[in-house]
């Protein structure tokens, strides 16, 4: 095998390599072939890390008010300054707030006055990942009493760009871990109920039907009354999370267990059993690798739908609630028609949730074609 | 009283010789031309015999009015039934002037009252008439008193606003166009009562058509009970058929007769409605000074809407005439500005009754040992207060409208007291900061908050209904960052609203949000200073509920408490007017000096939307649901511009 | 053996309707308060007096001031003996007069959607499994997803905001005004199918979405099995060997979506419905739970539990029907 991990070798060719190349390598190799899936993978990633590093990312602290930056237009870095010369220098130009007396219509104009950024500037302080405190920041206005809104500002002049970006955090973390709880359930479950059938079979279908035929919004109701309003934040995440992973998990046992109805009666898994093979290695070394392209395509689809739960949750009143920054939270302040009308600026979580959404589906996309095993 | 009252009298000649002034000759009545194809197939008497013999008459705002045309509303999609109230009217024994002023003679003709305010004596208007055809007279009037009001199975308890000295009301029927109301001791306010949505169930059932709801003169009810389902008792089917003062089947059942210019039809108010339309009802007894019986537009349209959003944009989109309820947050304004001339619209301003748009009501009864005796150290209070800058939350929360204000009546209201109204606005977390280092607060936590004597944060956890009000969550917000720099930590949640009641019904919080009215309207919405409402004196709920049960119920008040309520009970009995408000003005001085509770800004005045063709809207109107806006301004009386 | 099946699965809803009836009473009842503590904030807005005394009244009147066990029995018995189902105490009004019109519109725009969904997701999934990998496949998946992707009720209000403030069009609703209250029409059909289309392309793009990736897997999987190479050789034209086989198996989870898209149409029209003011069970329900309407929200939360249950029913059904490896035992 040694002498085959040179892929660079000259006497190495194609087909052989692809003959003797281990599982893993064959996926990564035909992953990479899907140009949407790799586009999907790296936007993926970046929003990951985004969410991790949100503290240093964003510009400012996500929860500070400015009452003259009420609804304050994005900003426009510029790069080149000419003013005394020619140099090359980010800056921003200072807006100025008039409101009309009769229509209380707010108006921003760019004055001429020039805020200046540096990268790595010393800025608000923050407590990273509720651990290690710091004031760096990635972007920082040179005049730390200076503001600059890259996404322009809410109702309450606090900064779009740093609330999108401390919302992705939460808002992606919760797809990842709902979506976790879901695939738990929804294997063991639809696995055991497909796999053996009978009463077994019977009992987690009744079960499952019990769940999927309440309507969901009564449990959500009755899940989000019981929440306690003096819960922090974090743990309001968990219950939040549990309930929306609520969402999927029985979806996904339906479908487990309608595949393996009908993979157990295939020849390959009856030989298997003809051969003795104990019932888990049927389960997990023969009928669940054929599964996992489905698995993934679900899983796949899970994941964003439950960033869309989670702002459709907020919508009703019933998710997150503020201090808690997520694209939800975000998004429900945003409801409204005098958003749509004066501050469009702020639906730009609505372009982050799609974004997500299509690079998750695109990368599903990628790696169920690519885990296929009788591909190509 | 005997004074307001010749008062009260010579507007009424003024108003006779208006009308006798006028070409008012019994034959003088026109009507709309929509009836005119009913009259002459006989289907429909003469306007002459349909209204009474001496019809109200009304002095149109601008101009006498054209016949004809729809007006457009939208309603919530919530149980807005009090929104189709507000532009049909509460047609009472009286009403309110357009300026919220006094009471005229509405449904009454005139009134008078004994000299200590026990008896009133209401003279009905001869010949008037249901909006079937029959008669409307004393005995709709008694059949309320005698078969509804004094009935335990109807009213277990009666309505507060027929009890006096806890006995119902009773009355008398002198003739066919006169009662006298009578009760157990004085009752100073009872005619502005009537003129409020609050008291008109005198005038509200025709008797001919809902006495056959009651046991007494139907024998076979039961027949009737057992056919509709979901009633088990005839005064659950009386109340689905007939309506009460304040229920959506009031404007479900096109068959109940009414008093009201515009009648239920076959599109009713019902919780599957999407759209609402009210007629004309031909038999209406207002007339105006040329002798056209009102209303002069036909229909009144009302669409229904889930969000308010919706709302929004079916009047940007000019699909709505009038209205401000559901769009008249301050927020929507520069939407709505926008789309004006487009749509064909233009604002009218609202005089707000309240007083602040967001009262903190601290819990002075709060469960909580170490909090009660903090929120009941007035320096704590004061130093709070100052810890607000109320500048900044007006500016971005209410758009730079209103100024800083505690509680208590506006400027423009006789009972305006500056210090009620003004005092610690100022902004000063330096001095909040000596206050509360003073009364024991100075010890802090690491992260810079003060710590109570018991070592635990100086933390308040609190509610609002964030659905109902978005600004106080925002104004919360600011609050909780201008509190940090005093060491102060505040935490803020949006409930549902019931469950927001239920914590106050269970004394569970330690201050509570909601705006505090009586700037306009203190007599009759004092419960910001003195604990009068069991649901919404949140300062001190178990206070209240001690004063309402005489003593058997909830916690004994301080004494400041105690003494507002004793004199409450004197001014309830009083009728005399200056002496009123001598009265009221002493409770209003002593809780400025408790100062019990912190404002944010006051109340601004409020708009809504008009079809720049719709004549005879007044430009200022009041708002207030004692003055249900716009009903006594008389929609009656708006018309169609050529 | 067939019929077998279907009598032993109806025989099993009438336990199940049983759970389901009381669990749905319990859930409506877990928030704390009731429908008094809502009637009393209402009062109290405008400023009216209760009393303790008048509370208890009302309390007694409505029957909350009983076990929650006596108040399920009396709104089941009610029910299944005399098919009443209890008075809502925030109308005032008997609850089956509020619900049947709105079940029926929300019943009709559940078809629609899914006639909708399929039609698009169906020809798309099956194209782009098909064609893998081609320009056109690209295309279809990334609208797919855009739809997706798009929260339903940002896309209602921003699609109605267009269309109100740029082409003067009606604000939501399924019916133009005089329509609205008018008996059934030929006109008012089409009146209908005029505001249809907007709540069902809203509904409809995010189970399309779904619907078109979960086909294209499937079809993929079939699409690899050693018949269709046989067909194939055997000189099947390739549309009849498509649609022969591989579409018929692909076509199995396609089928078991009926059971479940109803509740989650239900479920997820409601922000819609409200956005769109459309006068569907949503709406009234969500309400009906806030304002703890017990009757209203219990008759709703039991005619949709009821509603899946018999679309799970029809689905299992058709799954047999599809797929003869599926045994109904």
């Amino acid at each position: 095998m040694s002498d085959l991990s040179d892929t660079s070798g000259a006497a190495t060719t194609g087909a052989d390599r692809i003959a003797v190349a281990s599982q893993s390598q064959l996926i990564w190799w035909a992953f990479r072939k899907h140009k949407l899936a790799m586009a999907g993978l790296v936007i993926t990633v970046i929003l990951y890390l985004i969410g991790a590093f949100a503290e240093v990312l964003s510009p400012e602290d996500p929860n500070d008010q400015d009452r003259r930056a009420v609804f304050q237009p994005p900003q426009m870095i510029h790069f080149v300054d000419t003013s005394a010369g020619f140099s090359i220098r980010p800056y921003v130009y200072a807006m100025e707030r008039h409101r009309d007396p009769t229509s209380l219509a707010v108006t921003y104009t760019a004055s001429d006055r020039k805020i200046y950024l540096h990268l790595f500037g010393k800025g608000a302080p923050y407590v990273f990942w509720g651990l290690i405190p710091g004031d760096l920041h990635l972007l920082a206005t040179e005049d730390p009493s200076d503001r600059v809104f890259l996404f322009g500002a809410d109702r309450l002049g606090r900064d779009m760009f740093s609330r999108v970006l401390y919302g992705t955090r939460i808002s992606m973390s919760i797809g990842l871990v709902g979506v976790a709880i879901s695939l738990i359930l929804g294997v063991t479950l639809g696995g055991i109920s497909g796999y053996y059938g009978g009463w077994v079979d019977t009992a987690i279908q009744r079960v499952i039907e019990f769940i999927l035929s309440l309507p969901t919004i009564p449990v959500w109701l009755a899940l989000a009354a019981a929440l306690p309003p003096s819960w922090p934040i974090y743990q309001q995440y968990f219950v939040i999370t549990l309930i929306i992973s609520l969402v999927g998990w029985t979806e996904l046992g339906r479908v487990v267990r309608g595949r393996f109805l009908a993979l157990k009666n295939e020849d390959f898994v009856i030989a298997a059993r003809l051969d003795g093979a104990s019932e888990a290695r049927i389960i997990f070394r023969h009928m669940l690798p054929s599964l996992t392209s489905h698995i993934i395509a679900s899983l796949t689809l899970a994941i964003p739908l439950m960033i869309l739960a989670e702002t459709g949750l907020s919508f009703l009143g019933l998710g997150l609630q503020p201090p808690a920054i997520s694209w939800g939270v975000l998004l429900k302040e945003a409801q409204n028609i005098r958003t749509i009308s004066q501050a469009p600026w702020l639906f730009i979580p609505g372009l982050f949730v799609v974004f997500s959404v299509l690079a998750f589906n695109f990368l599903g996309d990628g790696m169920r074609d690519a885990a296929d095993p009788y591909e190509q | 009283m005997a004074l307001v009252w010749r008062a009260r009298r010579a507007k009424i000649l003024s108003l006779a010789a208006a009308a006798a002034l006028a070409p008012l000759a019994a034959w003088a009545y026109q009507e709309a031309p929509a009836l005119d194809a009913a009259v002459k197939a006989g289907s429909l008497p003469a306007v002459d015999q349909r209204l009474p013999e001496h019809p109200d008459v009304i002095t149109p705002h601008q101009a006498v009015g054209t016949y004809g045309g729809t007006l457009r509303r939208m309603l919530g999609g919530s149980n807005d039934h009090n929104s189709i109230l507000r532009i049909i009217g509460p047609q009472g024994l009286t009403r309110w002037t357009p300026d919220f002023s006094d009471v005229v003679p509405n449904v009454a003709e005139s009134w008078e009252v004994n000299a200590d305010a026990t008896e009133f004596t209401f003279h009905l208007r001869k010949g008037m008439k249901w909006s079937d055809g029959q008669p409307f007279n004393a005995d709709d009037v008694m059949f309320f008193v005698d078969d509804l009001l004094n009935d335990k199975d109807f009213y277990p308890s009666a309505p507060g606003n027929y009890v006096v000295n806890g006995q119902r009301m009773t009355a008398e029927k002198i003739d066919d166009e006169t009662v006298k109301f009578k009760f157990a001791a004085p009752y100073g306010l009872f005619v502005q009562m009537l003129a409020t949505p609050l008291a008109q169930e005198p005038v509200l059932w025709a008797k001919h058509y809902c006495k056959q709801f009651l046991p007494k003169y139907n024998p076979d009810v039961q027949k009737l009970i057992a056919a509709t389902p979901g009633v088990q008792d005839w005064p659950s089917l009386f109340r689905l058929k007939c309506g009460e003062v304040e229920s959506p089947t009031r404007w479900g059942n096109p068959d109940r007769p009414v008093l009201d210019p515009w009648v239920t039809t076959k599109e009713a108010y019902t919780a599957g409605a999407t759209r609402v339309v009210m007629d004309r009802n031909p038999y209406f007894w207002q007339v105006d000074t040329a002798g056209n019986q009102l209303p002069y537009i036909d229909h009144v349209a009302m669409g229904v809407a889930g969000d308010n959003q919706t709302v929004v944009l079916e009047a940007a989109a000019g699909h709505v005439d009038m209205q401000r309820r559901k769009l008249d947050a301050l927020a929507n304004k520069p939407v709505l500005a926008e789309s004006a001339d487009k749509g064909g619209y233009k604002f009218y301003t609202l005089d707000n009754a309240a007083s602040d748009t967001m009262a903190i009501h601290f819990n002075l009864t709060d469960k909580d040992p170490v909090m009660r005796k903090a929120l009941n150290d007035k320096n704590v209070r004061i130093a709070l207060s100052l810890g607000i800058d109320r500048a900044e939350i007006i500016d971005i929360v209410y758009q730079g409208t209103g100024e800083p204000w505690q509680i208590g009546p506006k400027k423009s209201s006789p009972l305006y007291n500056d210090q009620l109204a003004h005092q610690f606005t100022q902004y000063d977390p330096d001095k909040a900061n000596q206050m509360l280092d003073a009364e024991g607060f100075d010890k802090k936590d690491a992260d810079g908050y003060r710590l109570m004597s018991d070592g635990r944060r100086f933390t308040f956890n609190v509610n609002y209904t964030g659905i109902e009000q978005p600004d106080w969550g925002d104004a919360l917000e600011i609050i909780k960052e201008q509190w940090k720099k005093i060491g102060i930590e505040l935490n803020a949640t949006s409930v549902e609203r019931s469950i927001y009641y239920s914590r106050g019904e269970a004394n569970d919080y330690d201050f509570m949000v909601w705006n505090s009215p009586g700037g306009l309207d203190a007599y009759f919405d004092p419960r910001d200073f003195f604990p009068i409402h069991p649901q919404g004196s949140w300062q001190a709920i178990p206070w209240a509920k001690w004063y309402l049960s005489g003593g058997k119920d909830g916690e004994e008040p301080d004494a400041s408490n105690k003494e507002r309520l004793a004199l409450y009970d004197q001014f309830k009995q009083t009728s005399d007017p200056a002496k009123q408000k001598e009265i009221f003005g002493k409770i209003l001085q002593i809780a400025a000096d408790q100062f019990e509770m912190i404002g944010i800004s006051s109340a601004p005045p409020l708009y809504g939307v008009v079809n720049k063709k719709l004549g005879n809207v007044p430009d200022v109107i009041p708002a207030s649901w004692m003055y249900p806006d716009p009903a006594p301004t008389l929609p009656q009386t708006y018309y169609w511009m050529k | 053996m067939i019929w077998r099946f279907i009598i032993k699965r109806i025989l099993w809803m009438v336990p199940f309707l049983i759970a389901v009836s009381m669990v749905s009473f319990l859930l409506i009842q877990a928030p704390p308060g009731d429908y008094l503590t809502t009637y009393i904030a209402k009062l109290a807005e405008s400023n009216e007096v209760m009393d303790q005394a008048s509370i208890n009244d009302l309390r007694q009147r409505f029957g909350l001031d009983q076990s929650i066990f006596v108040q399920y029995w009396k709104w089941i018995s009610n029910i299944v003996l005399h098919g009443d189902f209890g008075m809502s105490f925030e109308w005032r009004q008997p609850v089956s007069q509020l619900i049947w019109e709105r079940m029926a519109l929300t019943l009709l725009l559940s078809m629609a959607t899914l006639i909708f969904t399929w039609a698009v997701a169906f020809p798309i999934g099956v194209y782009s499994a098909v064609r893998k990998y081609s320009v056109g496949d690209y295309i279809a998946t990334t609208l797919g997803f855009l739809g997706l992707a798009t929260p339903n009720f940002l896309l209602a209000l921003i699609l109605m905001y267009i269309g109100v403030v740029y082409f003067g069009s009606d604000v939501g609703g399924l019916f133009s005004d005089p329509f609205k209250n008018a008996p059934w029409s030929w006109d008012k059909v089409v009146d209908l199918s005029r505001h249809l289309w907007l709540p069902v392309v809203v509904l409809g793009t995010g189970s399309t979405a779904s619907l078109i990736r979960i086909m294209r897997a499937n079809l993929l999987d079939e699409l690899n099995k050693p018949y269709v190479d046989t067909a194939r050789a055997k000189g099947l034209s390739e549309f009849r060997l498509i649609m022969k086989y591989p579409v018929r198996v692909a076509l199995n989870p396609f089928v078991s979506t009926i059971g479940w898209v109803l509740p989650q149409l239900v479920s997820g029209a409601v922000v819609t419905a409200i956005v769109l003011s459309l006068p569907l069970s949503g709406p009234l329900m969500l309400q009906a739970l806030m304002s703890q309407d017990m009757y209203l929200a219990g008759a709703f939360v039991l005619m949709l539990s009821s509603l899946t249950v018999i679309g799970m029913l029809i689905s299992d059904i058709l799954l047999v029907l599809l797929d003869p490896r599926v045994r109904y035992e």
